[in-house]
């Protein structure tokens, strides 16, 4: 039998439909069908300057925002032989180790949802306001935050606000002890997620899987290892986990928190003076850069034509994670609804997945599964 | 076990009824930051109505420029209105805003000086130093004080210029000043050698017509404009600068044409030595003489050289109005008859 | 007396669905957040399902995309009556940044279903949100129930 789930399904957040076959209550297939939320917008950054592309590529994603516009500006400063001053390489990582820290609490509270968990939900979205708090100080902006440019960051940021995100900070450490040992210790929630959905090393590799979901299967990569920032000045230790199951991975979300945390603070403490903007002379080019967004890696690649962009092309995170999770980690789950709650923890974005257009030969647009694609 | 033993705790806690019983969303939720972007504050009477923030807008339907009625006390007010359904809160426009005090205000970005923020325009203005007579009307005009003299020339700063184009308007010399498209020069060279082919192609193709042409008649034809824009958008994605290029090469161009009845000629191959770039070569297999389209200077020569005037000779001239045609006259060169009267 | 009945109940409990239709998910995220305890949607009686058949609210974000255009009309029809439609965001008022040259977005959604109340920002503040569906959303529900009968 094959059970339907979405696109709108309350177990759902985006508009995707998740078939699975099932024998009994045992899932043996899912299958994801994508093309809800296809907007066309690599298309639309086409044939535009970058003043509006970078707000363009900011709505490729509502969750990992952030990350766009950087891989975005660092992308097209790599065209034009520029490289971002030390202060606004800083203010860079404080904005996205603050992204990185709220997208992981919301994706931790859609498992803990999808689980029918509301205590853990609610406590995490507690803290995760206060994540949002210190975006929203610090750039302007909840979620679309309009903080990188081309060379730099738009506004400097001085005691004023390093005081607060401190304090914010301080609040979300108190809060997150709790929080974590409730989900890593409590015996309930642990049976739920416990050896359920095991993606092994190996199938990850094959699936391609990036970011808190392939670190939670063996793979200890994290692209911030090679940042040229991260690389230079600062210190952080790769969090990964060797199960493969929903617990890992959320619990590798989890555990992540805290290195970002340990990274704002090892940047505000040690921002050094200066410009936080250089000026950009603006050639033609070719460059690809890749940057470790809060679901995984993000790769741009751009081609300039001195003013305006001719061609982009951007590779998220999340189809790598999706696929996998429907073809490694969902077969073989005990049940439906633990099917929802594997497709949860994988921390689907549907918004970033959903770039590919398929034409026929008679340059008609059909959206179709991205299996038969590749 | 101890996850119910911790619920119980949790709802015993005095604090946990007290929230539960007085449940209430504090009015601290509402309070922005200081730097919350909201919807752009627009303060008309700083409005120069240069349109930077028109230009600079991400989003498509959010800024428009509006122009009061004028009135007893003077002329109307020319001010952006922001359509709240469409702003995305970006606070670009408050940043590129150039006047003094802002016009636009937004957040804190109004406060941000972007020095070296080239106002993202497809467009650069230039002045020919030959034609401009410096009448500085220009300098007058221009809303941001960018143009000035440099070397007893007038000079557009780029990195102050906005790129409204006023001062095209003002300017009473046609031609003088300028608004080019610096970007992708090699691209709109493409664009104009494929509208100079196709056009010559056309005309070459209508071989029967220029044949049967008499003196002192013109034959004219109208092409419409799309099939060449249509190419031309391949090699520069956007329809209004291939368009604009389009219409400045048509408005230009004349093309002479060479054309010759290949029956009638006498073979007396006088045509291939006076020819400058030996396009001109005569076929033994064939018994023809042949023309190289691609060196060929359609310098006339070879017509004035023609003992037989079987070589023609014609001139071709193009216009391209708004209505997306491009009229196109051909008409047979009189310059033979020049020489004759001589 | 029995209109006056009906009224208060549905003023005080109000099923939400939050309905997609192809955004940046920027909003949806923004609604999510609502749900937490520093906003606690749930203390004004909505509750958040994400199920169109039990729901009185739609709330709608997202610029309708190729495949919405005739599965947002059907997905308003599977809600019962008396239902209102509250538009969160830019999207399904103007299309945003999506309706450009290149885009493949259909808004405004008020083409394909009637919108009741619209909230503009990119992605709105949730107290902006949670102050729009206050104002509009228990008498609307409430005449909207009348208005049937």
């Amino acid at each position: 039998m094959i059970v339907p789930i979405g696109p709108i399904h309350p177990a759902l957040k985006e508009p995707i439909r998740l078939k699975l076959q099932t024998e009994g209550e045992k899932v043996v297939k899912a299958e994801i069908e994508y093309g809800y939320v296809h907007r066309g917008i690599e298309k639309i950054i086409e044939g535009q300057t970058w003043q509006r592309g970078i707000y363009l590529s900011e709505r490729v994603c509502g969750i990992c925002s952030y990350e766009h516009t950087q891989t975005f500006a660092e992308t097209i400063e790599q065209i034009c032989g520029v490289i971002a001053p030390p202060r606004a390489q800083f203010l860079r990582v404080i904005t996205n180790e603050l992204d990185r820290i709220q997208s992981h609490f919301l994706g931790n509270s859609t498992f803990f949802k999808s689980m029918d968990h509301e205590t853990l939900f609610m406590h995490v979205l507690e803290l995760r306001e206060y994540a949002m708090d210190a975006i929203e100080l610090l750039t302007g902006n909840r979620v679309n935050m309009g903080w990188n440019v081309v060379g730099g960051v738009r506004m400097d940021a001085d005691e004023r606000h390093f005081k607060p995100i401190l304090e914010n900070l301080k609040k979300i450490e108190d809060g997150f002890e709790i929080t974590r040992e409730m989900f890593a210790e409590g015996p309930a929630l642990a049976l739920r997620c416990k050896d359920v959905g095991i993606m092994t090393k190996k199938e990850a590799i094959k699936g391609r899987a990036v970011g808190p979901i392939g670190r939670g299967s063996g793979i200890k990569y994290d692209y911030r290892e090679d940042h040229y920032t991260y690389e230079d000045y600062f210190d952080f230790k790769t969090i990964w986990r060797k199960e493969g199951d929903n617990y890992a991975r959320t619990l590798n979300r989890f555990d992540e928190i805290p290195e970002s945390i340990s990274l704002i603070r090892q940047a505000i403490d040690n921002i050094p003076k200066g410009d936080i903007r250089v000026p950009v002379e603006l050639k033609s080019g070719y460059a690809m850069r890749k940057n470790e967004a809060p679901r995984g890696e993000v790769t741009y690649m751009i081609e300039t034509n001195g003013n305006l962009i001719k061609h982009i092309s951007i590779r998220t995170p999340s189809i790598p994670n999706m696929d996998s999770c429907a073809k490694y980690m969902i077969p073989n789950v005990a049940s439906v609804s633990d099917a929802v709650s594997t497709y949860a923890s994988s921390d689907p974005c549907v918004a970033c997945a959903e770039r590919v257009s398929i034409t026929d030969e008679n340059g008609d647009v059909e959206l179709k599964n991205i299996d038969e694609v590749m | 076990m101890s996850s119910l033993i911790w619920y119980i705790y949790d709802f015993a806690r005095k604090a946990w009824t007290d929230a539960f019983t007085n449940a209430k969303t504090s009015p601290e939720i509402a309070d922005k930051p200081e730097r919350f972007r909201n919807f752009p504050k627009v303060n008309k009477e700083y409005c120069i109505g240069c349109g930077a923030c028109t230009i600079s807008c991400p989003s498509p339907n959010a800024i428009k420029i509006v122009r009061e009625k004028d009135n007893e006390d003077g002329e109307g007010l020319t001010y952006p209105v922001i359509t709240h359904g469409a702003c995305i809160r970006c606070g670009f426009c408050a940043e590129v805003c150039p006047t003094e005090p802002k016009t636009l205000e937004c957040g804190e970005n109004h406060l941000i000086h972007p020095e070296f923020n080239i106002i993202p325009s497809k467009r650069q203005y230039i002045i020919d130093d030959y034609l401009c007579i410096k009448c500085k009307k220009c300098m007058k005009k221009c809303p941001v004080d960018a143009i000035s003299i440099v070397n007893d020339k007038l000079h557009v700063d780029q990195l102050k210029c906005i790129s409204c184009g006023e001062c095209i308007d003002v300017c009473p010399v046609n031609g003088a000043m300028k608004g080019v498209f610096v970007e992708n020069l090699q691209d709109q060279k493409d664009i104009i050698l494929l509208t100079v082919d196709y056009l010559e192609s056309y005309i070459n193709s209508k071989e029967e017509d220029l044949r049967s042409l008499e003196k002192d008649r013109l034959l004219q034809y109208e092409i419409p404009l799309s099939e060449i824009l249509t190419k031309a958008i391949k090699l520069i994605p956007d329809e209004e600068i291939a368009s604009e290029i389009i219409t400045n090469a048509v408005n230009r161009l004349k093309i002479r044409i060479i054309d010759w009845n290949k029956s009638e000629c006498k073979k007396c191959q006088l045509c291939i030595p006076d020819c400058p770039t030996k396009c001109i070569s005569f076929d033994e297999k064939e018994d023809t003489i042949v023309r190289d389209v691609n060196k060929c200077l359609r310098c006339s020569i070879c017509y004035q050289t023609c003992p037989f005037s079987v070589i023609k000779y014609f001139i071709a001239k193009f216009s391209l109005e708004d209505d997306n045609l491009i009229n196109i006259t051909v008409k047979a060169s009189n310059l033979n008859e020049e020489i004759l009267m001589e | 007396m029995l209109n006056a009945i009906k009224d208060v109940v549905r003023k005080s409990s109000i099923h939400v669905c939050i309905v997609n239709c192809g955004g940046c998910n920027g909003c949806d995220v923004e609604c999510v957040a609502l749900l937490s305890p520093r906003y606690d949607l749930e203390q004004y009686g909505i509750y958040v399902h994400n199920n169109p058949r039990e729901a009185d609210v739609l709330l709608l974000t997202g610029a309708v995309t190729e495949q919405w255009t005739d599965n947002l009309k059907r997905v308003y029809d599977k809600a019962p009556e008396p239902k209102i439609v509250v538009s969160i965001g830019n999207c399904p008022i103007s299309g945003d940044v999506f309706n450009q040259e290149g885009g493949h977005v259909h808004a405004p959604a008020s083409n394909f279903i009637p919108v009741d109340a619209e909230v503009p920002g990119c992605p709105p503040r949730p107290s902006e949100i949670l102050e729009a569906i206050l104002a509009v959303g228990p008498q609307a529900i409430a005449d909207r129930g009348r208005e049937k009968k």
